[in-house]
C-alpha cells in the first residue's frame, strides 16, 4: 500500500518537473514575441521608460496648467504614479505634434483650443483631461513617415513571388529529373546544387553587383529575385526530388496505360500528389526571399526591399525602438499569413494522403 | 478480345545488358498465359514492352494483327494490374475505375453503368466512395483488377499482382482471378515467379531464363515433360531429384548405374535413349515417382532422414552421399527418422537429360 502511494507521489513529482520545464521552455520562446508585439503598441515615451511597461496604456491622462513660456503640459506616469511635466509651450501646433509623436495620442488643435479656453475660464491652476491612446499610431507613423515603406512592401512581395515562380519551375522540373531519370553526371550535378549555397552572400557581393549592373538589373526586383533563386533552386531540387521519389513511377505508368499521355499523367497524378512538397518548397522560398536583408542592402539603392526599410528604422538618430517593432511586426505578418495559408498542404505531406 | 503476337523481341539496357533475347510467342484469343521465371529472367521487361512502358530494342509486337511496337501505351488498348496495384491514392475507388473511361469520352450514365458492373464482378460495390488508403491490401487488389477490366481491353496484363498479398489471400485471389477471367474472356498475360501460382492459374506457361524462353506448354506439359534441367528443377515442389548416372549395356538391356543403384530400363525408355551416344546422363525423378517397394522389387535401400507430414501425404527425405533426395509417399504408413526403406522408380515417368546441354533427351 505504502509503495503504491510512493509511486504516485514520484509520478506526480516527475510530471510537475516535466510541465515546469515545458512551461519555462515555451515562456522562453514566447516572451520575446510578446515583448516585440507589446513594444510595437507603446508610445515613444513609454518605450524609453524604465522599467518598460508590460502592456501599452489605452488612455492618456493629461494635466494642463500655466508655465513660463505658455501652457504647461503634464502627463500621468503609470509607474511613478504622478503627473510629470513634459512640455512648456504656447504653440498649440507643437503641443499637438508632441502629444501625437511622444504620447501616441491623437488630439486636434481645436480640441486643444477648447481645453486651453476651459483653463482660462476656470479659477483652478490647472485642468485635467483624458484622451484614448491611438494604439496603431506606431504602424501609422511607420508607413507614413518612413521613406517608401509601402512601395518597399509591394516590392518585397513581388520579389518573393518572382523567386517562387523561378525557383519552383526550374527547381521542380530539375527535381523531377533527378527523381525519375538516370543521366550522365547526375551525382556531380546533385552535389553542385549544394555547392552554390556554400558561399556567403557578402563574400560574393561585389561580383554580384557587377553582373547585375551589366545586365541592367541592379536595384531591380527581378535582379534580386534572380540572386535569391540561385540558392532557392538548390533547396527546391532537394525537396522536390525526394517528394517525386516518394511517388511510385507505376502510378504514372498506370495513368499512361489507362489512356493518358505522359504530360496528362504528370498533371493528373504526379503533380497533385507532389503538391504538399511543392507547397513546402514555396514556403521556404518565400521566407528566404522575404527575410533576406544583407544582399538586399548591397544590391538596392533607391528601390529597397521591406526588410531593408525595417533595418533602416533602427539606424541613426531617428531610430525609435517602438517604430522598428511596428515595422518588424508588419514584416512578420505576411510571412505568418503565407505559412498558415500553405499549412494545410504541408499537413497533407505528414498525414492525410499517403503516397 | 484479340490475339497477341510477339516476334523476335529483344530488349537491351545500355550496350551490355540483354534483358530479353530474341523471344517469339503467340497468345491465343481469350487465353490465360503465364510468364514464369526467376527474378531477372526478363519476364517483367517483356510485359512492360507489351504495355508500351519500355521501348523495344528489336522485334515486333502485334495485338489483333495491328503492329503496336511504336505506339504509346494509351493507344495499344491494353490494361494492366501492377505489382503494387498503382491505384491513385488521391482519387476515390469510383474515380480510379472511371478515369480511363472519361479519357475515352464515354457518357456519364454509361460510365456509371460500367463502373457498377465491374464493381459487382470484383465485389467492391460497397467501396466505390472510399479512398485507397481506407482499403485493405486485398481490396486494393480488387480495385486494380476492376480498373483494368472496366476498359474492356484487347489484352489484359498482370505483373505479379498477387505477390503483395498474404499467403492465404493469395490462394483465394488466384481462384477469383481465374473466375473473373472466365467471365470477362480477356486475353491475359500474367507474370509471376511463383511456379505453383503459375501451375494453378495458367492455360499455358512460358518459362523464361536469362532473357530467353526455355519452354512453352500447358502446366501438365511443363511438369511432366520439362524441356531441360532448369525447368525440371524450377517446376514442382519439392523439385525434381537428379542423379548422375552411367549408361551401360548388358546384352539387349540398358542399365543406369549409380553408386547406390543399378536400374535396368524398360524397352520404352530404352527406345528414348536410342540416339544418345554419350555414356553419362542425368536422371530426373519427380518426388512422387520414387516408390516404396518390397524387398524383391527394390533397386536400393536407405534410411529415412526427415519426415514432413502434409496431412494428405508425407514428404520423406533421405541422403544419397551428400545429396538430399525427397520423395512423396501416401500418408499411411507413417514413417519415422531412421527407418530403413526400400525404393524403386516409376519407369514410365523417368526423365533423361544431357549433362552437357542440359536439354531433355528423347523428345
Amino acid at each position: 500500500m505504502k509503495s503504491k502511494t510512493n509511486k504516485k507521489v514520484i509520478k506526480a513529482a516527475k510530471e510537475t518537473v516535466f510541465y515546469l520545464f515545458l512551461t519555462t521552455l515555451i515562456a522562453g520562446m514566447l516572451l520575446p514575441v510578446y515583448f516585440i508585439i507589446s513594444l510595437s503598441f507603446l508610445s515613444t515615451r513609454e518605450a524609453y521608460q524604465y522599467p518598460l511597461p508590460l502592456v501599452p496604456a489605452i488612455k492618456t491622462d493629461m494635466e494642463l496648467g500655466y508655465g513660463e513660456r505658455g501652457y504647461l503640459l503634464s502627463v500621468w506616469d503609470r509607474i511613478d504614479k504622478e503627473y510629470q511635466t513634459v512640455l512648456d509651450t504656447a504653440d498649440l501646433e507643437k503641443m499637438e505634434y508632441y502629444i501625437k509623436s511622444q504620447l501616441g495620442t491623437k488630439i486636434t488643435e481645436e480640441e486643444l483650443l477648447i481645453e486651453t479656453s476651459r483653463l482660462e475660464n476656470s479659477d483652478e491652476e490647472s485642468i485635467f483631461f483624458t484622451k484614448p491612446r491611438a494604439l496603431l499610431n506606431n504602424y501609422d507613423t511607420f508607413f507614413t513617415v518612413t521613406r517608401d515603406a509601402v512601395p518597399a512592401l509591394i516590392r518585397s512581395l513581388q520579389i518573393a513571388g518572382l523567386t517562387i515562380l523561378i525557383s519552383l519551375s526550374i527547381g521542380g522540373l530539375a527535381g523531377y529529373a533527378f527523381a525519375r531519370y538516370i543521366f550522365r553526371g547526375k551525382d556531380t550535378l546533385r552535389f553542385s546544387v549544394l555547392f552554390v549555397r556554400m558561399f556567403p552572400g557578402v563574400a560574393i557581393a561585389l561580383p554580384m553587383v557587377f553582373i547585375l549592373a551589366e545586365a541592367n538589373l541592379y536595384d531591380e526586383p527581378l535582379g534580386l529575385s534572380l540572386i535569391y533563386s540561385v540558392g532557392a533552386i538548390g533547396l527546391t531540387i532537394w525537396i522536390t526530388a525526394s517528394i517525386f521519389m516518394g511517388i511510385p513511377v507505376s502510378l504514372e505508368e498506370a495513368a499512361q496505360v489507362f489512356g493518358a499521355s505522359k504530360f496528362q499523367a504528370f498533371m493528373k497524378v504526379t503533380l497533385p500528389l507532389a503538391l504538399p512538397g511543392l507547397a513546402a518548397s514555396a514556403m521556404y522560398i518565400f521566407l528566404g526571399a522575404w527575410n533576406e536583408t544583407v544582399a538586399a542592402i548591397i544590391l538596392t539603392q533607391f528601390k529597397p526591399t521591406f526588410s531593408v526599410v525595417v533595418y533602416q528604422t533602427l539606424l541613426g538618430a531617428s531610430g525609435q525602438v517602438n517604430l522598428a517593432a511596428a515595422g518588424g511586426i508588419s514584416m512578420a505578418i505576411p510571412a505568418i499569413f503565407f505559412t498558415f495559408f500553405l499549412r494545410k498542404y504541408i499537413n497533407r505531406m505528414w498525414g492525410g494522403v499517403k503516397v | 478480345m484479340a490475339t497477341l503476337e510477339i516476334k523476335n523481341l529483344t530488349k537491351k539496357f545500355g550496350r551490355k545488358i540483354i534483358a530479353v533475347d530474341n523471344i517469339s510467342l503467340e497468345v491465343h484469343d481469350g487465353e490465360f498465359l503465364v510468364l514464369l521465371g526467376p527474378s531477372g529472367c526478363g519476364k517483367t521487361t517483356t510485359m512492360r514492352m507489351i504495355a508500351g512502358l519500355e521501348e523495344v530494342t528489336d522485334g515486333t509486337i502485334l495485338i489483333g494483327d495491328v503492329d503496336v511496337t511504336e505506339l504509346p501505351p494509351r493507344k495499344r488498348n491494353v490494361s494492366m494490374v501492377f505489382q503494387n496495384y498503382a491505384i491513385w491514392p488521391h482519387m476515390t475507388v469510383y474515380e480510379n475505375i472511371s478515369y480511363a473511361l472519361k479519357l475515352k469520352h464515354m457518357g456519364k450514365s454509361e460510365i456509371d453503368q460500367v463502373v457498377h458492373d465491374v464493381a459487382r464482378m470484383t465485389k467492391i460495390s460497397e467501396l466505390l466512395e472510399r479512398l485507397p488508403t481506407q482499403l485493405s491490401g486485398g481490396q486494393q487488389q480488387r480495385v486494380a483488377v476492376a480498373r483494368a477490366i472496366a476498359v474492356s481491353p484487347k489484352v489484359f496484363l498482370m505483373d505479379e499482382p498477387l505477390s503483395n498479398l498474404d499467403a492465404k489471400l493469395r490462394v483465394s485471389m488466384r481462384t477469383e482471378l481465374k473466375t473473373i477471367h472466365a467471365s470477362a474472356k480477356a486475353t491475359t498475360v500474367f507474370v509471376t515467379h511463383d511456379q505453383s501460382e503459375a501451375m494453378s492459374i495458367a492455360d499455358r506457361i512460358v518459362i523464361m531464363q536469362g532473357g530467353k524462353i526455355v519452354q512453352i506448354g500447358s502446366p501438365e506439359e511443363v511438369y511432366e515433360k520439362s524441356a531441360d534441367l532448369f525447368v525440371a528443377d524450377f517446376i514442382g515442389t519439392p523439385p525434381t531429384n537428379f542423379f548422375d548416372v552411367e549408361l551401360k549395356k548388358t546384352g539387349e538391356t540398358l542399365h543406369l548405374v549409380h553408386p547406390h543403384f543399378d536400374l535396368s530400363l524398360s524397352p520404352k525408355n530404352a527406345a528414348l535413349l536410342q540416339g544418345y551416344d554419350k555414356d553419362r546422363l542425368v536422371l530426373g525423378v519427380r518426388p512422387e515417382n520414387i516408390l516404396l517397394a518390397n524387398e524383391q522389387a527394390k533397386i536400393m535401400s536407405t534410411t529415412v532422414l526427415v519426415v514432413e507430414p502434409q496431412g494428405s501425404h508425407q514428404v520423406i527425405a533421405f541422403k544419397l552421399d551428400e545429396n538430399i533426395i525427397k520423395m512423396v509417399a501416401p500418408a499411411q504408413p507413417k514413417m519415422k527418422t531412421g527407418t530403413t526403406i526400400h525404393l524403386n522408380f516409376k519407369q514410365e515417368a523417368l526423365r533423361f537429360f544431357d549433362p552437357d546441354s542440359t536439354l531433355a533427351i528423347g523428345n
